[in-house]
């Protein structure tokens, strides 16, 4: 029978030397417990990166972004038209006609493009012309194969604009600078800088609902009505390719 | 009208300035803004060919570049005024072919021609800050290459068609 005072008896020192390992591993669970799994977290996203979603994944989800939006923009599309057709507005039926810019003249005393399509595919005088960020002007004579584009800046483009915002109308005149002016006929119209400008709505020259460009500054002073200087969207410098909106037969 | 103009193929040349400004080389122009190059061709041409010769090919200029731009502007009435005087001033016993009496004529013949467009824009009710703009940055341009190109030109025609008055 074993003494009351043989179970008290300390480990050896010897004992505790061979455990010291063991409590290091449990000392650096219980931080793994407290910090919950940080270190585990950090470990598996350096071992896992090579396997990370790469940019692939981002292009699909941005297709289908523009899916997307392309459907919803088809469907309001469609929409305007009917109601349009209800108003006996402009029916705005057209087809677009890719060009390439053979001839560029931004600055000087005239601002026009020449563009290596003609009367042969379908253009007319007076056919808007597009570029990606929107209106950028129009045809203004046509040779079998090529036609003459004035620019918005031109001094002599006057173009109907809409601002939505404000719902006024507005005429856009050409400065021969790469900032046409917006001038207004009523007082008090209430445009800021960062509004939005398109074409009207109820434009027969135009395809209505173009956008046209960003109002940068506005004149409240001017006389007899407000103006502002426009920021257009479309920058003629850079295009190579231009889409000519052509009247449907 | 003298030995240049019966040259058929030196007569073709004038084809180039319509060619010129339609493909407007960006490394060619200062502040967007491209050389008269109607100025340019038709200095040379009527110092060497004379007043009736230069009047002539600035008519010639003026209706192939006019057919090139929409619009009511003209430079037709300055081309065939600065090809008439430019061919009296080469009829002179000593010879313009000095760098800096080019690059002189060249900048008055380009403020005038600029002038006249920026005047006919406010008769059009066309007129723009961006006129003076264009006017300076074109004028200083042409200057500045008509030196070296006009004298080339000069030198061309001497070369490539013998009897030539100078």
């Amino acid at each position: 029978m074993q003494s009351p005072g043989r179970g008290l008896r300390l480990p050896s020192l010897r004992r505790l030397r061979a455990a010291w390992p063991w409590v290091l591993v449990l000392a650096a669970l219980v931080g793994v417990r407290l910090s919950k799994g940080a270190f585990l977290s950090d470990a598996y996203a350096l071992l896992s990166r090579p396997f990370w979603p790469g940019s692939a994944q981002s292009e699909w989800l941005r297709a289908a972004q523009q899916l997307d939006q392309q459907t919803r923009l088809d469907q309001l599309e469609a929409d305007n038209r009917r109601l349009r057709e209800l108003l006996e507005l402009q029916a705005g039926s057209a087809e677009l006609l890719s060009a390439p810019v053979i001839s560029r003249q931004v600055q000087g005393w005239w601002q026009q493009l020449v563009i290596g399509r003609g009367s042969l595919q379908g253009l007319a005088s007076g056919d808007a012309v597009l570029a990606p960020g929107g209106l950028l002007g129009r045809v203004v004579s046509v040779t079998p194969s090529t036609a003459t584009v004035t620019l918005l800046t031109d001094t002599s483009s006057r173009v109907g604009v809409w601002v939505g915002r404000v719902r006024h109308h507005g005429m856009l005149v050409g400065q021969g600078s790469d900032r046409p002016l917006l001038r207004f006929i009523q007082q008090d119209v209430g445009v800021r800088p960062g509004d939005v400008v398109t074409t009207s709505p109820a434009s027969t020259l135009l395809p209505p609902n173009l956008t046209v460009g960003v109002v940068q500054s506005v004149n409240e002073q001017a006389v007899p009505a407000p103006e502002a200087v426009v920021q257009l969207s479309a920058p003629a410098e850079a295009i190579d390719w231009v889409q000519v909106r052509i009247k449907a037969p | 009208m003298s030995g240049l103009a019966r040259q058929r193929w030196t007569l073709a040349t004038v084809l180039v300035v319509p060619l010129l400004v339609l493909a407007a080389p960006a490394p060619l122009q200062l502040a967007g803004v491209p050389p008269s190059w109607a100025v340019l061709w038709l200095l040379p041409w009527a110092l060497m060919d004379g007043p009736l010769s230069g009047a002539l090919l600035g008519a010639v200029l003026g209706l192939l570049l006019d057919s090139l731009h929409p619009g009511p502007l003209t430079q037709l009435p300055v081309l065939v005024l600065l090809g008439w005087w430019w061919g009296r001033l080469g009829r002179r016993r000593a010879p313009i072919e000095r760098s800096f009496s080019l690059g002189l004529l060249a900048l008055l013949g380009t403020a005038l021609l600029g002038a006249s467009l920026a005047l006919q824009q406010l008769v059009w009710g066309l007129s723009s800050p961006a006129a003076v703009h264009t006017l300076l940055a074109q004028t200083l341009l042409t200057g500045l290459l008509a030196p070296m190109l006009c004298s080339l030109q000069l030198l061309l025609w001497r070369q490539l068609v013998p009897g030539l008055r100078r």
